[in-house]
């Protein structure tokens, strides 16, 4: 299967925004994870849409390696309210609403893997529109996607297509490096 | 009426039933022909004017308006022995006022020379003048009235008000245009497709353009034009509606309606398709009854959030809209 994002562009530290059906976008995260495993990245996942626990136990079962993936989650602890962090592997964010604590989660955590090869993957942007105005998030987008350049990573954003109103995309488009349509 | 036998009769039948009131007066000014319509103008008949010179203090009872008419008409006479189209303001019999169109000619007569005195009542005319006047000057859009080429010769208060120009600095020339589209780029668009639009017809409706005003506010106005007048003189008048408020509410709304797009239909689909996620992940038996429940409550909270946003576009509607009737007011305020 080809990739959906070019090695080389993520060698070049791009930043991606990923579309996909809402029925797709799923496959897509777990497609995601492993193109990038495969080429010896270690990916931060922010997840806004199902909790850490779930999600690598999904990605376990598709045999990705889990040493190489980490989790920011803003979904556990808004859902059952206390979840016990573990170093290395998984932060928790009290609500995706909370883009400073996000933002701080982020920042932290890119400065423990400083000096690795380290690709973020956002999933969702879709989700996070529950939470969050559109002029929130790209605000929050635009702060992300400006930590990633300055501290030269690669980062993909998933969204589900046609999700976005025409200002939002156009905005995003303007952060990001490539706009990848996976249908 | 004069006593006049013979030839003389036909010009009498005219005069007397012209439909302007016709005074003849010797040089001393004393009225030797009074016709019916200036009876009927007047209210002075005959009896009590012929031969007399005192039914003009009667028109002009007010000395100092008089003297005025007097003065005016003796500047005239210095120069010429007639005058055309001098208007002045009459009392009638009544107490009336009526305008009044005075032309006056030098007539030969057999006894040296009469004036005839013309006097037409354009109370009405001038009525209609200054209601349409008064309509333009008071109408609440742009009313620009141009000569060829785009000169200015009306400019109303609304003008004034929505461009910051007034009158004095819009009349007589069509610099204005150029104030009001500063930009050249613009201007040539704006231009051009004026012309391209006049090309194919002689006007234009709802035509939009972005105009800035003289304190450097930027508005949005919706054009529509007209030709009018006569082969000689052709004049365009443009009309001009400031829809900035109308154009800032439909943006508004716009964003609005995507935004609700975005963050509830799209929110919906998400829980929804999460939970058929849940569903095929339960069926396969691959998460414990805790980390279903979990995700179960994952999803209440986005759907608690659908509800919050969905409760927040409707206070949002409620401030928008103060004519919203009390009852579905209260059922929006939930």
């Amino acid at each position: 299967m080809a990739s959906i994002v070019s090695p080389e562009e993520l060698a070049q530290k791009r930043i991606f925004l990923v579309l996909a059906t809402p029925g797709n976008i799923r496959q897509r995260n777990i497609d995601l994870i492993r193109e990038i495993s495969d080429l010896g990245y270690h990916t931060v996942v922010i997840t806004a849409n199902f909790p850490y626990s779930i999600l690598s136990k999904l990605y376990g079962e598709q045999g990705i390696d889990m040493t190489k993936v980490s989790f920011i989650d803003a979904v556990t602890r808004n859902s059952i309210g206390n979840a016990e962090e573990i170093p290395g592997i998984v932060r928790f964010i009290n609500n995706p609403a909370n883009l400073t604590d996000l933002g701080i989660a982020v920042t932290e955590i890119l400065k423990e893997r400083s000096g690795q090869k380290v690709c973020i993957l956002f999933d969702s942007i879709s989700t996070l529109l529950i939470y969050l105005s559109s002029p929130n998030i790209s605000k929050f987008i635009h702060f992300v996607t400006n930590k990633l350049r300055l501290m030269d990573i690669s980062g993909i954003f998933l969204a589900t297509e046609k999700g976005l109103d025409p200002m939002l995309m156009t905005q995003l488009t303007t952060f990001v490096d490539t706009v990848i349509d996976t249908g | 009426m004069t006593n006049r036998e013979g030839p003389g009769c036909i010009e009498a039948g005219i005069l007397e039933n012209a439909l302007a009131m016709i005074a003849v007066m010797d040089k001393s000014g004393t009225i030797l022909a009074w016709n019916q319509a200036a009876e009927k103008i007047t209210g002075y008949s005959k009896d009590e004017v012929i031969g007399k010179t005192t039914i003009w203090k009667k028109l002009y009872p007010k000395k100092g308006y008089r003297d005025t008419v007097t003065q005016r008409i003796a500047t005239i006479l210095t120069t010429k022995k007639y005058f055309e189209n001098f208007e002045t303001i009459i009392t009638t019999r009544s107490g009336v006022s009526r305008i009044i169109l005075w032309n006056t000619r030098e007539s030969p007569n057999t006894s040296g020379s009469v004036i005839v005195t013309v006097g037409q009542d354009i109370t009405r005319l001038r009525e209609l003048d200054m209601f349409r006047d008064s309509v333009i000057e008071n109408a609440n859009v742009l009313i620009a009235v141009m000569e060829s080429e785009g000169t200015i010769a009306v400019w109303n208060k609304a003008a004034e008000e929505i461009t910051g120009y007034s009158r004095t600095e819009a009349v007589g020339s069509r610099a204005v245009w150029r104030h009001l589209y500063p930009d050249p780029e613009y201007r040539r668009t704006v231009t051009r497709q004026i012309t391209e639009i006049i090309s194919t017809k002689s006007y234009f409706t709802n035509f939009e353009t972005r105009i800035r005003t003289k304190t450097g506010e930027s508005r949005v106005i919706s054009w529509n034009t007209r030709q009018i007048g006569k082969d000689s003189q052709q004049y365009a008048i443009a009309i001009g509606r400031d829809i900035t408020e109308q154009k800032k509410a439909e943006e508004a709304l716009l964003a609005y309606m995507t935004e609700m797009a975005m963050r509830i239909k799209q929110p919906v689909e998400i829980v929804r398709d999460n939970l058929e996620d849940i569903a095929q992940l339960i069926r396969n038996g691959k998460i414990s009854p805790d980390e279903v429940a979990m995700l179960l409550d994952a999803q209440v909270r986005n759907t608690a959030q659908i509800a919050s946003n969905v409760q927040e576009f409707q206070k949002a509607i409620l401030e928008k809209n103060t004519d919203i009737p009390e009852a579905y007011r209260k059922f929006l305020e939930g």
